[in-house]
């Protein structure tokens, strides 16, 4: 746990000194995406003020819950591969498994707190209060342990980091527009619905509309969660497998 | 008492390249081992097994009594590693880098503090703490290499040509430290290109050659290896080119 708090510590300071940058990252820009799509476009729809609002406001956040952990991982294994600081950490006296969790930690912990800064922002821009806060708890863990290791499988599967980058940034595009987040999956007809439907940011945007709107449209939450935790589980041995046969025998 | 027992090590690459073929070596506690091998010759691959980051493909490598497949986190614990090219964490600056250093190994803040102010003295670079990794000089990323591995302070100094590409006032500063080092009683195991460094420092030499071991030697013996060739006669043959044979 100490190794894990030391490697969360190094990327608050690294944010700290990059405030301009963290800020616009994690307040600025999905401030923008709230007032436009939230705000301004939310009046435009016929289904009344704030009621599209209601709907996409979850959507910001989750695009936000399940961006952060490519920020936070992809830092990890960039700087670690060019800089070589990779070397530097697994040559700390913890196994190698410390170290992946250590990162999926990260992960974590930068979803949870861009959920509670975005969170924070819908309620000032919005008005929009969680009905449901274990429920949006349970979503925000859920989605971003699973993004957690989704980026860490993607960015370690080619030779070099930054090619997993440029796949991840590719499915981030589908996920985002395809996966439900600025409209709720009830909108959608098929075959799009299928579709949305095998997307991980559909189950995440699907539940935080849950946790924020209980009696607005949105996917039944136990299947949701029973989907997201299945996910969750079969990403756990390939990121690690990922992580082991990449790093196991240090070949950067 | 043994510090370092290889046997039998094969170390091979995903690509079926391999570096160390059946290697076998034994280094003693308090000892300074030198390791002298051309461009590609394997001494990299061994030091980074040896360090517990390359997984032998065949036999073993036991550190201070431990191997390295069942127990890298204890070994870890116990030994300070300068590898090759340097891994300073360019996001952090110098007095950064060395807390983080021994905040990764689990030490007390108080002690990290105190012990990173003892080598940032020791090491002459109180004027640049605050520097950006990006603005330093070869020699000064270097000194700070070796800082790293004296902070959680080893019993076992595993270094990678540490001195390539340094000035020779750096150079001092380096072989005194290991010097100092050794007079407490720590072992060394180093891998160089110069053979005046190996001389300097060394109690024995080995040559490795294309992944194994050529010979082993000692300052004391001149320099000649078992065969009666001189190391630097030995490496001279080993990088002639071929003769040219007419059709």
């Amino acid at each position: 746990m100490r190794f894990a708090l030391t490697l969360l510590y190094r990327n608050l300071i690294i944010a700290r000194a990059d405030a301009r940058y963290t800020f616009i990252r994690t307040v600025l820009q999905p401030a923008i995406y709230l007032l436009v799509f939230g705000l301004v476009v939310g009046r435009l729809m016929p289904n009344g003020a704030g009621g599209y609002g209601a709907i996409v406001a979850p959507g910001i956040i989750a695009i936000s819950v399940v961006s952060a952990p490519l920020i936070a991982i992809s830092s990890y294994l960039l700087t670690g591969y060019y800089f070589r600081t990779m070397e530097e950490w697994l040559l700390a006296p913890v196994s190698l498994r410390t170290v992946f969790l250590s990162m999926v930690f990260a992960g974590l912990c930068s979803s949870l707190v861009n959920a509670l800064l975005v969170g924070g922002l819908a309620w000032a821009i919005l008005g929009l209060v969680p009905q449901s806060p274990g429920l949006l708890l349970a979503v925000v863990s859920g989605g971003g342990l699973l993004f957690s290791l989704l980026v860490m499988l993607v960015l370690l599967i080619p030779e070099r980091p930054e090619k997993g980058q440029e796949l991840f940034a590719l499915l981030m595009m589908v996920m985002t527009f395809l996966g439900c987040t600025f409209y709720s999956l009830e909108m959608l007809d098929e075959p799009l619905r299928s579709l949305a439907l095998l997307l991980p940011t559909t189950y995440v945007s699907e539940g935080l509309r849950a946790a924020y709107l209980p009696a607005g449209p949105h996917l039944a939450v136990r299947p949701l969660l029973l989907g997201l935790g299945l996910v969750t589980l079969a990403l756990y041995p390939a990121a690690a497998w990922a992580f082991r046969r990449r790093l196991g025998h240090f070949t950067w | 008492m043994t510090a370092i027992k290889i046997e039998a090590l094969t170390l091979g690459y995903p690509n079926g390249r391999i570096a160390v073929r059946e290697l076998s070596l034994s280094i003693s506690r308090g000892e300074i081992f030198g390791l002298l091998g051309l461009n590609g010759a394997g001494k990299s691959s061994l030091i980074k097994a040896i360090s517990t980051l390359l997984r032998p493909h065949l036999g073993s490598i036991q550190v201070l009594g431990m191997d390295t497949r069942q127990q890298a986190a204890r070994i870890k614990r116990r030994i300070g590693v300068v590898p090759q090219e340097n891994n300073l964490d360019t996001r952090l600056d110098i007095r950064q880098n060395l807390l983080f250093h021994c905040r990764y190994a689990g030490m007390p803040e108080r002690l990290a503090a105190a012990r990173v102010e003892h080598w940032l003295q020791r090491l002459n670079l109180q004027g640049h703490t605050e520097e950006s990794i990006f603005r330093l000089s070869g020699g000064t990323k270097r000194k700070i290499m070796l800082a790293k591995a004296f902070l959680t302070d080893p019993e076992l100094l595993i270094l990678d040509e540490p001195s390539a590409g340094l000035d020779p006032g750096v150079r001092d500063v380096l072989w005194e430290q290991i010097r100092q080092f050794r007079q407490c009683g720590g072992t060394v195991f180093l891998s160089t290109h110069y053979l005046e460094e190996a001389e300097e420092l060394c109690d024995r030499i080995g040559v490795l050659h294309q992944g194994s071991l050529a010979g082993m030697t000692r300052p004391a013996d001149g320099l000649r290896l078992e065969s009666g060739l001189d190391v630097a006669e030995f490496f001279r043959q080993a990088v002639e080119p071929a003769p040219c044979v007419s059709p």
